[in-house]
């Protein structure tokens, strides 16, 4: 008796839930590959390492298996994909400026050290994505070759530089008001007031970038709370090009850019607890042009370090020694 | 229904929170260089090193507004001086490794209503006072750190 209610109840339910399931088979938002128009150029068992375990997401040659065709799957996919070749795209990266390559490919060779790509979930589902630490090496050797030492600053590079500082030191450039992001993040003019955490030179766009913190920061440091760090926390990256002048001595030449992370979990709690900012030029023009800049660019790449609340800098203690 | 799960993985070392050890101060200095502003950040490629001059308040106030040297009597400008290590977060990055040392110099008003420079420089580990000159014309290496212009921080 039981038996035949279960049944009678179950069945017609199973067959519902299958027809839905087919049904959603053709709700499929188009994910189509387009020619592949500048592909990388790059040593073959370099680009064999590309194309095995990046292509899939990153080019123009997306080949998905059948269980990625399937609905729900293929909803995750194909938006993975217009992402994952928004942020890179060996099918139209040798388009790009040989800088902008050059960072592009830095970028990867990190992401994919740090264990963040090819994205976890991804190689659960196709586990001989995963790069090896032997194709690792490759990569790395590889990534070696792309960055050559600093020229002498040529004689207009010294020039321009030069202009920017004279500018500057005079006021005569005096900003009145810096536009906030996209985002809607406000520029903090008092960065240049915080202290130094960390600094970095970039070999592969050759730059000089200090990290500076704000009071509160560099409490959170001496405290060593810095996982998570405290609201109110802010870091600031201030990146120039670097300056080798005659004795080859280098320098900071023209300024890059000023980037802010600014720590309030309640009000970013949709960026992973910071805002994010970058200011590019003397002009401090914010960065991007989508509202959802910071989600897409800056925590994108932070994620690799989210256990470490998105911050890659190992700061300096500057409490620490028996300085006064 | 793999898809849903994500991956669980123990953090890489290479990601544990952590601060910077290596690049802290230590011993005893007449000022702390690391709660001032900063002025400028240099590298050198042959001994690879990198340098951080950031100065007190008269310092920075005079730094960041003039193009010319002459800093005004009551200026101190500290330079920290660390090795360079790989950054192991990040491949192509070179970040503070080991302090090498800690040079100071201020600017004191001389009985002539002109400038004295006092110069001393502070090495090892910890770190201890090695040089100490007190000049009336500024060094060699006193004029270098005075020629050192500000980094551009709009």
């Amino acid at each position: 008796m039981k038996q035949t209610s279960f049944c009678k109840l179950i069945l017609p339910a199973l067959g519902i839930a299958l027809m839905i399931f087919v049904g959603l088979q053709f709700m499929r938002p188009k994910l189509s590959n387009p020619p592949v128009t500048a592909e990388i150029v790059a040593p073959p068992e370099v680009k064999a390492i590309f194309k095995h375990s990046c292509y899939s997401c990153h080019s123009n040659e997306t080949r998905l298996l059948w269980f990625d065709q399937m609905v729900p799957a293929y909803w995750i996919v194909s938006s993975d994909v217009q992402r994952a070749r928004a942020h890179l795209n060996f099918s139209e990266i040798a388009a790009l400026p040989e800088e902008q390559q050059r960072l592009a490919l830095f970028d990867a060779f990190n992401q994919i050290r740090l264990g963040a790509m090819p994205l976890p979930s991804y190689r659960m589902v196709h586990p001989n994505s995963t790069v090896t630490p032997e194709q690792l090496d490759i990569l790395r050797k590889y990534s070696t070759t792309l960055s050559e030492d600093p020229q002498i600053a040529t004689s207009s590079q010294v020039d321009a530089a030069e202009r920017e500082y004279v500018r500057w030191v005079d006021g005569s450039e005096a900003i009145h008001t810096v536009q906030s992001t996209p985002d809607g993040i406000p520029f903090h003019p008092e960065y240049k007031t915080w202290k130094q955490i960390g600094s970095t030179e970039r070999v592969e766009n050759h730059t000089i970038r200090v990290v500076l913190g704000n009071d509160l920061a560099v409490r959170a440091i001496a405290d060593n709370h810095i996982n998570p760090w405290p609201d109110g926390a802010m870091i600031g990256k201030v990146t120039w090009h670097e300056k080798r002048d005659q004795t080859g001595m280098i320098g900071p030449g023209q300024f890059v850019q000023v980037e802010l992370m600014i720590r309030d979990s309640k009000r970013y709690q949709t960026t992973a607890g910071w805002g994010w900012g970058r200011w590019i030029g003397t002009d401090l023009k914010p960065d991007g042009h989508t509202a959802d800049f910071a989600s897409t660019h800056c925590v994108d790449c932070h994620h690799a370090v989210r256990r470490n609340d998105y911050v890659f800098t190992m700061p300096i203690n500057a409490r620490q020694g028996g300085a006064k | 229904m793999l898809i849903f799960l994500t991956a669980c993985s123990q953090p890489s070392a290479r990601i544990q929170t952590r601060l910077n050890r290596d690049a802290e101060l230590s011993g005893e200095l007449p000022y702390n260089p690391l709660t001032w502003e900063v002025i400028s950040s240099t590298l050198n490629p042959v001994d690879h090193t990198l340098a951080t001059i950031s100065g007190n308040e008269q310092a920075i106030a005079y730094a960041r507004h003039h193009a010319s040297s002459d800093y005004p009597a009551g200026s101190v400008l500290a330079v920290v001086t660390w090795g360079q290590q790989d950054d192991p977060r990040w491949f192509g990055g070179k970040i503070p490794g080991g302090v090498r040392s800690v040079e100071f110099l201020e600017v004191q008003t001389a009985a002539d209503s002109g400038h004295n420079y006092l110069y001393s420089l502070y090495s090892g580990t910890p770190l201890r006072k090695s040089v100490s000159i007190a000049e009336k014309a500024p060094t060699t290496r006193a004029s270098y750190l005075l020629a050192q212009k500000a980094a551009i921080m709009p």
